[in-house]
């Protein structure tokens, strides 16, 4: 099991980062019910973490027994009915799913099961806790029509259940949803808050971990506490015990960007052009997703460049990703990008040294 | 040849044609079919070679050789009509094969009910060759003079399916193995760059199969537009009418090659009283005749990527001309616009557009990284274009029409406007672009994250793809690789620690639990 796994705070009470949330919500849910919930952070900020510690604080530990399972739903749109298979994680009490799977027809997932879910509805012993919890990962990926839907189910069948949303950034979220559940902001921790708990993690493991290593770590996580664990537990497998001075090994992805980047400073040249294509295919086809490319190159970009332009680029940048987000074929607008910065820096060049 | 002439009537005499044809209820094409060898617009050298050839084999049955000549080539160029006047120059009879009418649906279910057997035409075929290679010709009225005869087919059954074609081929090729009888096929081959289509490729192989088996070729080119000129001045001289030579000339441009569309386009040409505005119309997209010319999708990407223009301004800069800035100014393309060309190549924007960009960076030279952009930043455009469509929820065709062509004419445009400088021309092999590949690997690449993800660890289980690919996936292929087995017999070990603390935690979270309650 990945330390991500086993170090996850399993209850409201035991979390290090963003104890006031847990606080909070500890005593939302001491009447056993709850509004619904928007939790929305950074990726690596802990939502799930909460979400599933919450669970827990409501149901207890029945709610921890999860199974995984492929579902197919069956869906009735109108003149045909479309097959749509998902992942869910379920135990008795709640379901999780990313409905942004199913692509387009997010729209008829979130209101199928929903409906499953309240006719199916749970009665206890003590007649009380009548509602399931469905949770939806990133709502903000969702269609628009999807989010439609999901304000219209949320209303009619807020009896039977509760919904915890978790996204990246609320701004996705329709107003519509938004002003239906309880909004919680999870912050990305601070870096001091990524070495306690990479300490803790260190003590449980019985790993002697030198002065300042945990925070070269942290520094480098980008206050992504996911990130910080898996790159620890890394570290621990390539060498152990620690040094200062080990080299904390990059994500494979990152320092392939960097590679490029140094590309694009070396030669500006449409056949130079050409070699960085055939790279950034690569990392396409290891599906690591075309905005977050754009995002590290640009960062690697930057540290590299003359100050004067990094405005203009970043600017270009943000064109680019926005047509991205518009557009269809993502090699095309990065493409674009990287031969306007060629452009830009190779008259940059020509200027400054003739 | 007969067939379409009948058809052709038909639809002729429909119409109520003017006095000047009804006269004479013939069409051109049958009324000034060549007799002679000299009347024949076909070139001297292929009709020559067909000649020998028929001689050749009737002066001596020649056992070693095979019997049968293949007459390949486009749609009317004269390859029947090369057949038929070598025949009657020789003085043979022609025996020819003519495909039976095809069988339509409630035909068949009449036949049936009324217990007839349905046989396809293929069928049929195979039974007529069969017989024509055991018993020669059998039909009473020519076997007196067996020796003067060939056999011409002239109409290949039409076959779909690959044992369809299967067939065909073997019974062509025995044909060709042991058939007594000098034997012409005649076969047509379409437009090779019209479509990628499947029967194009069909009779390309058996052209070949054909050929491999011991039959003669002969391929038939189009027919020059000098030739098709001269065809037509003599048919006008014939049938006294008077039409412009530059009329004539459009005529032979637009055909394409094609004698019977040409010889076609004159008499309707000629049926219009009027004739003086027919001279006035010089450009060729609004004649009233003329074959579409139909352009490869690769045919039309050489012309965008090449990017031939002239070397100089044939337009002098009038006064009311439109100045440009220095940089935005081209010279004259050597090309139709590149609509027109698109529209020839009926290429899909999104495969033109995806083509472009896999190709273009090849034509552009060394230096030209700003030209590199602004090819990029176009076709960027392009790709915008058409994902708009993809939103929409009510599909308007007629819209769609319009941005498919908008975003192929700004992908096409794009790349001629954006390289500026081109390199000189040398030969480039078109790829195709790799990022069909690419697509396919990184869905595939996509499904197996997400069947792994399930059974491997409990946090990725529904984690997004994002988190997936760029954290979870490296950390694990560190890990993997690092230290798999030593890994692997902690983490058992590990897991069993793990549970039972958790189960501990589990016993003293429900005792606080009850306290609460």
């Amino acid at each position: 099991m990945l330390w991500v796994d086993k170090y996850r705070p399993k209850t409201l009470d035991k979390v290090i980062v963003h104890q006031d949330v847990a606080q909070n919500l500890q005593k939302l849910v001491s009447e056993g019910d709850c509004p619904h919930l928007l939790f929305y952070g950074p990726s690596g900020s802990g939502k799930k973490t909460l979400i599933m510690a919450l669970l827990r604080q409501i149901f207890g530990p029945s709610a921890d027994k999860v199974k995984v399972e492929n579902k197919v739903w069956k869906v009735d749109a109108g003149t045909r009915t479309i097959d749509v298979e998902l992942t869910t994680l379920s135990s008795t009490h709640h379901v999780e799913l990313n409905p942004s799977d199913a692509g387009f027809q997010d729209r008829y997932v979130v209101q199928e099961i929903i409906k499953e879910m309240a006719k199916n509805r749970p009665i206890d012993t003590k007649g009380k806790k009548g509602f399931k919890v469905l949770v939806l990962n990133e709502v903000d990926k969702l269609s628009r029509e999807a989010q439609h839907s999901l304000r219209r189910t949320m209303e009619k069948y807020s009896a039977s259940c509760r919904l915890v949303l978790c996204s990246n950034s609320s701004s996705k979220v329709t107003e519509a949803v938004r002003s239906r559940c309880l909004n919680v902001r999870i912050n990305a921790p601070m870096e001091e808050e990524i070495v306690n708990v990479l300490e803790f993690i260190a003590k449980k493991e019985g790993l002697q971990s030198p002065q300042g290593f945990a925070a070269r770590i942290a520094e480098k996580s980008n206050r992504n506490l996911r990130r910080a664990v898996l790159t620890f537990e890394t570290c621990r497998v390539q060498q152990y015990p620690f040094t200062n001075n080990q080299a904390i090994p990059p994500m494979d992805w990152e320092q392939y960007v960097s590679e490029i980047a140094s590309d694009i400073m070396k030669e500006q040249s449409p056949k130079r052009l050409f070699e960085v294509r055939g790279k950034l295919y690569e990392l396409l086809t290891n599906c690591i997703p075309p905005e977050i490319i754009l995002k590290r190159l640009l960062f690697e970009l930057l540290k590299k460049l003359d100050s004067e332009l990094k405005h203009e680029v970043s600017n270009w940048a943000a064109h680019y990703e926005h047509r991205m987000r518009l557009g269809q074929k993502a090699i095309f607008h990065l493409e674009a990008f990287v031969a306007k910065f060629m452009s830009i820096y190779k008259s940059f060049l020509i200027s400054t040294f003739g | 040849m007969k067939r379409f002439c009948v058809e052709f009537d038909e639809n002729f005499t429909g119409i109520k044609v003017s006095t000047g044809l009804r006269c004479s209820n013939e069409t051109w094409i049958d009324k000034h079919k060549p007799h002679l060898l000299e009347e024949l617009a076909v070139q001297k050298k292929k009709v020559d070679e067909v000649k020998t050839w028929f001689e050749q084999r009737q002066k001596a049955a020649m056992d070693g050789h095979s019997n049968v000549l293949l007459v390949a080539g486009p749609s009317g160029v004269g390859k029947t009509a090369t057949i038929h006047a070598i025949a009657s120059h020789l003085g043979v009879t022609i025996w020819e094969w003519t495909t039976p009418t095809p069988t339509v649906w409630a035909e068949h279910l009449h036949n049936s009910n009324s217990g007839l057997q349905y046989m396809s035409k293929l069928d049929e075929f195979e039974g007529f060759v069969e017989r024509v290679r055991k018993y020669g010709l059998t039909s009473p009225t020519l076997m007196g003079s067996q020796a003067s005869t060939i056999l011409v087919v002239d109409d290949l059954p039409v076959v779909n399916r690959r044992d369809a074609y299967g067939r065909l081929e073997r019974c062509l090729t025995l044909l060709v193995q042991l058939v007594r009888i000098p034997t012409a096929i005649v076969i047509t081959n379409y437009d090779k760059n019209d479509s990628a289509d499947y029967s194009t490729h069909c009779w390309e192989e058996l052209l070949v199969s054909l050929h491999s088996a011991g039959a003669c070729k002969v391929n038939f080119n189009p027919v020059t537009v000098y030739s098709i000129k001269r065809t037509l001045n003599t048919i006008c001289r014939k049938e006294q009418r008077v039409v412009g030579a530059d009329t004539i000339e459009l005529i032979a441009k637009a055909s394409g090659g094609d004698i019977r569309h040409a010889i076609n386009s004159l008499q309707y040409l000629c049926l219009k009283e009027r004739q003086d505005n027919i001279s006035c119309l010089d450009d060729m997209l609004c004649l009233p005749f003329g074959k579409d010319e139909t352009l490869s999708l690769f045919h039309a990407l050489g012309k965008f990527l090449h990017n031939k223009r002239e070397s100089e301004h044939t337009i002098a800069s009038d006064g009311d001309t439109f100045l440009l800035k220095e940089k935005f100014v081209r010279f004259p393309l050597k090309m139709d616009s590149p609509e027109v060309v698109l529209r020839q190549a009926h290429g899909q924007a999104t495969s033109l557009s995806e083509f472009l960009h896999e190709n273009v960076l090849d034509f552009l030279s060394e230096e030209a990284i700003d030209d590199a952009w602004l090819v990029a930043s176009y076709l960027s455009d392009a790709d915008f274009l058409l994902s708009s469509l993809n939103g929409r929820l009510s599909r308007d065709v007629g819209a769609e029409n319009i941005i498919q062509s908008a975003a192929a004419s700004v992908a096409a445009r794009g790349v001629l406007f954006g390289n500026a400088h081109p390199v000189p021309s040398r030969w480039h092999a078109i790829r195709r672009p790799k990022l069909w590949e690419v697509e396919k690997s990184s869905r595939r690449n996509k499904c197996q994250m997400f069947s792994q993800r399930s059974d491997l660890y409990n946090s990725i289980a529904i984690s997004n793809q994002t988190v997936m690919a760029a954290e979870f996936r490296p950390s694990l292929k560190w890990l993997g690789c690092r230290a798999s087995e030593t890994f692997q017999a902690d983490s058992m070990v590990e897991d069993d620690s793990v549970g039972a603390s958790l189960h501990e935690n589990d016993l003293d979270l429900s005792d606080e639990e009850i306290e609460d309650w």
